[in-house]
């Protein structure tokens, strides 16, 4: 026990600077004040590696690092449109007609693409003077060569292969000299890429075939221009150093941890868009207009790998946003998309983004029950599409939140048409419909005409969570209503998709988010060239449909492409190979603090558009978070309460020892001490 | 005893090879080299030329004897490569990783340590009264809490009510430890219960020795027989069931860490297993080897240096 009263003292003194240095901010003393935005992440991004990181959160950090030639208008979400980002104008596209090795004639294309004059990369320790140099069209190509590189596993590379001319032979001699263990030669010429000797800022791609969607590749990271030099100094490591020339440099990336985005002093100069949707201006949209970007110095994404902690994070005022889980709704909501008492007095304001895709249910084509196309099968994925009940989906487990999908389009793509119901995803409670169409499939209530069986559906997936098991419980009553046997195989990731790769399946569930805004980014996935490995999960194969997505894949969105496209959704309309169930919907959640920005599902630059009152938002943590005392006297008092009885026999043991001793009386030597 | 400790050291050879042989079987068994490369290739349907350009970029289409001895040799050097589904640096990641793990684990291990002792102490000075009775309900009621509510309300209590604590987040220096304190204290409460029923079981197999008795019958105060005499004989038990902890020191615990965004090792492996990632797995499975046979020569070092009567030889 100290005893000494200048030890006491220190003891106090330290006890009163502990308690009153106490608080519950993760972050150093101030920083909130500072013109920073505060996020988090589930977990950390793989890679930042402008030639293979394909994920959304890597998307979202890399875009605003390494910007590409165009990028999405951040406010025009109707339609989504395309601007010159790091282009100086729109690219040109026109003809190229040329003869192959083989002598055979090709009508393809060529793009021109011109860039700005004044961009720089970012200072960096991979330059000679460690500061950025001006960007040339040789930087985007070095691009398209990495691509070609196979140890950089590119994942879009598959889009460009067989369509530049000589891309392909320059991969499969990169191929080889990895098999040999030798570098990936980035010199070689490809006749498709082509730099303009008298300009260095200008070069061409040229294609083998009409290829509108190249403009959107160009405004993916994947073609953002890339330092020579990075690769050279960085190495294996250039996977977590990426180099450009963006609003935001990676300050740090501590794993697990966090990632600081700071600005970059060599961005090229850019100001908030004063112009949008209908209804922008009325929104707040635009009120920064004319503003200089990115509107924040930094961006702070910590790592946080538990929901229940980041929720209470900002709960708390430490996140200034937080995308919605479906753990978090009860306290969010109060009824159906509303956000509850406590959201509002807090001043947090919901943003919900239609996600670009759509979820469904897929049947094997090549199934002996329920795949082919002659009209008794047709039928037989008609009824069980008719039982499906999306509402339900999307209120049980979206809160109410997303679009129920009629087809494979989503909203804000050509071709989507609000009006269009499919007739066999009308979904009706009595199933009278289903129920016709099972028995003129040859299964009257469920039960096979020919054996007497009852049909059993195989439902292979990868649901083994509480959430995933509510969700095989909500569709196997569904179907059941049918008079079907439904059998859930729920399994590891792994299996099931072991499964789905060797053709191993009967009927599954699947999700597509698009890689750009174009129809033909939807239809591929029933094109039967495509079936597995690639995205054609169900094996689909119509000749009919494969002629008409070839045509319209090559084709500018017109009305010629946009009878073709009803045609296709016709054809999958009639021989239902997926169950459409839903358009998803992201939730985010904002701080009062937090200035409006307009959600857009397709862009990733969102970062360089957010802003806040940092003032307000540290006049509310403190307020929110105040220190309380008084559990504190709760467990001293517990803690003596607890002690007293201890004390109380260390006494009656110490009084009874002395007792004892008084009394002389003899111990017993047999007498045992436990 | 150095002719003990260099036989000891030269047994961990074939056993750091026989367990890297289990875990790179075990896990071919499990995940073949193909599955591998499709999980940590970014594409969402890779070709098959990809996968086979990643097999070859990462040496997992050489047969596997040859892998073996590659992976085997470079592991001997400490040499761990980089990650298959992250590309960074394993070694920087484990360096980076184990110092917080270090500090949280470490924090929690001598805290830890210290109640529990304290605790089995004073259930052994009133075994048999109700005091004892109460510390044993309590700590049957905390083995018996998962581990995830005390996390949810500690985080609660001092995170979110009484908001002395960050709920989670990290800073490097002595800011640590005010990011370590609440997973201390949650670690501490959840560890109290097994820990001090253990080590009272110790403690109250020595208090019924003859010396206890002697010492008793001379006159001896309770408190210093306790403290002085049981606790020193007490000890080799106690060495062994605290040394062997010392890996987990370096290795992290996996939910501490999820739940209060300490950025160190304790998901690093699990994380891996998930995403096959077999070189960070074969890593941190060689070090957690190599860790546990260190605990154990050091546990005997320590029975030497705790009781004359045992010799290294």
């Amino acid at each position: 026990m100290i005893r000494s009263v200048p030890a006491r003292g220190v003891l106090a003194v330290l006890a009163i600077w502990t308690l009153a240095g106490c608080n519950n901010s993760p972050y150093p003393p101030g920083i909130t004040k500072e013109s920073i935005f505060f996020m988090s992440q589930i977990d950390d991004p793989r890679k930042l590696d402008p030639a293979s990181s394909y994920r959304d959160d890597e998307g979202k950090i890399l875009d605003v690092i390494c910007p590409s030639y165009y990028e999405y208008h951040p406010l025009k979400t109707k339609v989504f449109q395309l601007k010159p980002m790091l282009g100086e104008r729109d690219a040109r596209r026109e003809a190229y007609n040329y003869t192959d090795a083989g002598g055979k004639a090709i009508a393809g294309e060529r793009w021109t693409f011109h860039i700005r004059h004044d961009l720089r990369f970012q200072d960096d320790p991979c330059f000679p003077s460690g500061k950025g140099r001006t960007i040339t069209a040789r930087d985007f190509l070095y691009a398209f060569r990495r691509m070609a590189d196979p140890v950089n596993g590119s994942p879009v590379v598959s889009f460009f292969e067989d369509k530049i001319i000589g891309f392909d032979e320059l991969i499969a001699r990169n191929r080889e000299r990895q098999k040999r263990g030798e570098p990936a030669d980035y010199d070689a010429p490809v006749a498709g890429l082509q730099l303009d000797p008298a300009d260095p800022y200008a070069f061409s791609i040229a294609l083998n075939q009409s290829y509108p969607q190249l403009r959107y590749l160009m405004a993916m990271h994947f073609t953002s221009p890339m330092p020579y030099e990075a690769a050279a100094y960085y190495g294996g490591d250039i996977q977590r150093h990426p180099v450009g020339c963006g609003p935001y440099v990676l300050e740090s990336w501590t794993p697990k941890r966090r990632i600081v985005l700071a600005k970059n002093p060599n961005r090229p100069p850019e100001s908030y868009p004063d112009d949008g949707d209908p209804g922008d201006a009325e929104a707040g949209y635009l009120a920064p207009a004319g503003r200089q970007l990115p509107l924040v110095d930094k961006i702070i994404i910590s790592t946080i790998t538990e929901n229940t902690t980041g929720w209470n994070l900002f709960l708390q005022g430490y996140q200034d946003a937080w995308i919605l889980k479906q753990t978090n709704f009860q306290q969010a909501f109060s009824q159906q998309g509303m956000l509850s008492e406590e959201m509002r007095q807090h001043g947090i304001r919901l943003v919900k983004t239609n996600d670009i895709g759509v979820t469904y249910f897929a049947f094997n084509m090549q199934d002996p029950v329920v795949g082919g196309y002659t009209p008794a099968r047709r039928k037989l994925r008609q009824a069980i599409s008719l039982a499906v009940n999306s509402q339900e989906f999307i209120d049980l487990f979206s809160q109410g939140n997303g679009i129920v999908a009629q087809g494979i389009l989503p909203p804000g793509i050509y071709g989507y048409d609000p009006a269009y119901n499919n007739p066999w995803r009308a979904y009706d409670p009595s199933l009278a419909r289903a129920r016709e169409l099972l028995k003129e499939a040859g299964y009257p209530s469920g039960i096979d005409s020919k054996t007497g069986d009852r049909l059993t559906l195989y439902y292979d997936n990868a649901l083994t969570t509480a959430g995933g098991r509510q969700f095989v419980g909500l569709i196997s009553r569904q179907l059941e209503a049918l008079g079907i046997d439904f059998e859930s195989r729920s399994q590891r990731d792994v299996v099931w998709q072991n499964k789905i790769d060797g053709n191993n399946w009967q009927f599954t569930d699947y999700g597509w988010l698009a890689d750009y805004p174009d129809a033909e980014n939807f239809f591929f996935l029933l094109y039967g060239p495509n079936r597995r490995p690639g995205p054609n999960l169900t094996g689909y194969d119509n000749p009919v449909y494969n002629r008409l997505f070839e045509k319209m894949r090559a084709m500018d969105d017109t009305p010629e492409r946009l009878a073709i496209i009803h045609q296709l959704r016709a054809m999958i309309e009639e021989d239902c190979p997926l169950i459409f169930v839903q358009h998803t919907e992201t939730m985010t959640l904002y701080q009062g603090w937090v200035g409006p920005v307009k959600p857009n599902p397709i862009g990733n630059t969102l970062h360089k558009f957010r802003s806040v009152d940092a003032a307000l938002r540290a006049e509310r943590q403190r307020e929110w978070n105040a220190p309380v005392v008084w559990p504190l006297a709760v467990l001293a008092a517990l803690f003596v309460a607890c002690n007293v009885p201890a004390v109380l026999v260390v006494r009656n043991r110490h009084r009874r020892h002395v007792t004892q001793r008084g009394s002389s009386t003899p111990v017993s030597p047999s007498c045992s001490v436990t | 005893m150095l002719r003990y400790l260099i036989r000891r050291v030269l047994y961990a050879v074939p056993i750091l090879v026989g367990v890297s042989l289990i875990t790179f079987i075990l896990f071919y068994g499990v995940v073949p080299p193909r599955q591998i490369a499709r999980r940590n290739l970014s594409a969402k349907n890779p070709t098959p030329e990809q996968i086979q350009d990643w097999l070859v970029a990462h040496g997992y289409d050489k047969p596997m004897p040859e892998q073996f001895k590659k992976h085997m040799t470079e592991l001997f050097l400490l040499r761990f490569g980089r990650s298959d589904s992250t590309g960074e640096d394993i070694a920087a990641r484990i360096r980076a990783g184990a110092g917080p793990s270090f500090l949280i684990a470490s924090l929690i291990f001598a805290s830890a340590l210290v109640t529990q002792l304290f605790m089995a102490l004073w259930a052994a000075y009133f075994r048999g009264t109700y005091v004892d009775a109460w510390i044993t309900f309590l700590c049957v009621v905390s083995m018996s809490v998962v581990f995830i509510v005390f996390v949810i309300v500690g985080q609660y209590l001092l995170g979110n009510l009484m908001r002395f604590f960050p709920l989670a987040g990290y800073q490097s220096g002595l800011s640590a430890f005010r990011f370590a304190f609440l997973p201390a204290v949650v670690g501490v409460a959840a560890g109290l219960g097994s820990g001090t029923r253990l080590y009272r079981t110790f403690l109250l197999e020595e208090v019924n020795q003859d010396y206890v008795r002697t010492a008793r019958a001379k006159g001896v105060p309770e408190a210093r027989i306790l403290f002085r005499h049981v606790l020193k004989n007490a000890a080799i038990p106690i060495i062994t069931s605290t040394v062997l902890a010392i890996p987990s020191l370096m290795l992290g615990s996996l939910v501490l860490e999820s739940f209060f965004g300490i950025p160190g090792l304790g998901s690093y492996t699990y994380d891996a297993i998930n995403s096959q990632d077999f070189a960070v797995v074969r890593a941190m499975v060689f070090l957690g080897t190599l860790l546990y046979i260190a605990g154990t020569i050091l546990t005997d070092v320590c029975y030497a240096l705790a009781d004359p009567r045992i010799r290294l030889e």
